[in-house]
């Protein structure tokens, strides 16, 4: 049964088109399931979401998201300030904090150098970072974005814009995931892992 | 479902859904083709980084019925271009490249010489050769083999010829008409013509007529060079009906110092 036309549901199927990942089959099917379910239930959806939206923002020096004017790693005197580990989305810095073996500073460039696409660095928190560093006390920056064209040539162009302040620039090494058989890995990977070897 | 194997080049990756790309390919045997990955962007993908833009592979995949896109079952690399992926200027003229072919192919239309040119053309700039005249000069090969091949004898107007010995001094390119047009034409057009000096002629005639494998031995600076990138850069957002991302995309912002390879 389709729901166009039809009022307030429509209107919700078509919000729910915009998310991405969602086509119009899925976003009929959980508009009729937020319908159904009982009213506190899609209420508190609603409230999280309205309260993402007003509470939280970008954070004022490493753009991860905060609520309040510093994201909770910017606002820890613990962590050490003087190495930023740079990410393209919030997303990976949560999986980098996850491994709990980084203990320094962020720094979220909210997307990545694209020439296929156009991306340039007007699109990119990059700015904010060389900003980041004439504040002094950064010695190292640790690239992580991700090794893929956008990932690369984002490392590039951000060593070039950083190896001028005197601050040492480091890559995440490439390489063969932990647990996976040599036999399988392509030419790329095999290639980068022998040339970032390290001495044991 | 038959299961279709043909050495590709990807175009362009997208990322899809949870851990999925959407994949445009250039095929030798099928043309412009489109396929979703399952789990490419997976740390133990099978796909691994065969499936990355630039990466030439020998690729399996199969039609399902009633979807447009393709479904990728494997890809072995054939030439990874690691080349192109640490250098900027590189990267940013094989993106070009790129980018032209998959805006002015159609899904499914064959075309193993473009495939080929393709290829060459990623040789070339790893090779080490010029890469934005290498850029213009394969720009002009893929624009003759796709069916835009722009008009350089006769007025696209009039068809009186303008050649470079038909004695014309003041060429002017036209490019909605897809070539040259003569004076008269040219003020009578209501679009912007490019004039395009007789060395600019000549050598965008012989970059369409040379083969590929040696069409990076011309060489053009100055006047020249300038006339011809201007003249190619219009007809292209002429043809594709869009602006391309330019070939030194970080120049266009003004930051021609960021440019080069990691030291």
């Amino acid at each position: 049964m389709s729901v166009e036309h039809r009022g307030l549901l429509s209107q919700l199927v078509r919000e729910l088109v915009r998310l991405p990942g969602i086509g119009h089959k899925t976003a009929q099917r959980l508009a009729f399931h937020i319908l159904k379910t009982d009213g506190e239930e899609a209420l508190r959806l609603a409230d999280a979401i309205r309260a993402v939206k007003e509470r939280l923002a970008f954070c004022r020096q490493c753009r991860n998201i905060a609520e309040e004017e510093l994201c909770e790693f910017c606002r820890d005197p613990k962590r050490d300030r003087s190495t930023i580990l740079v990410v393209e989305e919030p997303s990976t810095l949560y999986a980098i904090e996850r491994t709990a073996s980084f203990r320094g500073l962020y720094h979220v460039l909210l997307g990545a150098l694209s020439p296929l696409d156009g991306v340039g660095p007007s699109d990119i928190r990059a700015q904010d970072l060389i900003d980041r560093l004439q504040g002094g006390g950064v010695k190292e920056v640790i690239l992580a974005t991700s090794p893929t064209i956008e990932g690369e040539a984002t490392a590039i162009y951000l060593t070039k814009l950083i190896k001028p302040h005197g601050v040492h620039v480091s890559r995440i090494a490439y390489g063969v995931p932990v647990g996976m058989d040599l036999d399988y890995a392509d030419e790329v990977t095999l290639t980068k892992s022998i040339e970032g070897r390290r001495d044991l | 479902m038959p299961l279709l194997k043909t050495p590709a080049i990807t175009l362009n990756s997208r990322k899809w859904g949870e851990a999925d790309r959407i994949v445009t390919f250039y095929t030798l045997r099928f043309g412009k083709l489109r396929g979703v990955a399952r789990g490419a962007r997976r740390m133990k993908s099978r796909f691994g980084s065969a499936l990355e833009p630039f990466v030439q592979c020998e690729l399996n995949l199969f039609e399902k019925h009633g979807d447009s896109l393709y479904r990728i079952t494997q890809a072995d690399i054939r030439e990874a271009f690691v080349g192109l992926r640490e250098d900027l200027t590189l990267m940013s003229g094989a993106a070009r490249l790129a980018n032209l072919v998959a805006a002015v192919t159609g899904e499914g239309d064959q075309g193993p010489r473009i495939f080929e040119t393709l290829v060459s053309g990623f040789r070339s700039l790893e090779d080490g050769n010029d890469p934005a005249l290498t850029t213009l000069l394969y720009q002009i090969k893929l624009l003759g083999l796709t069916g835009f091949r722009p008009q350089t004898d006769h007025c696209t107007a009039c068809s009186a010829a303008v050649g470079p010995t038909s004695g014309t001094v003041l060429r002017q390119f036209a490019p909605t008409s897809g070539g040259l047009v003569c004076p008269d034409c040219a003020r009578r057009r209501p679009e912007r013509c490019l004039p395009i000096s007789p060395g600019s002629l000549a050598l965008l005639q012989q970059a369409l007529r040379w083969t590929p494998d040696v069409v990076t031995r011309l060489k053009a600076t100055g006047q020249v060079r300038a006339e011809l990138e201007a003249v190619i850069e219009a007809y292209v957002t002429v043809v594709t009906g869009k602006h391309l991302p330019p070939a030194n995309f970080l120049a266009a912002e003004g930051n021609p110092q960021a440019y080069g390879t990691r030291d």
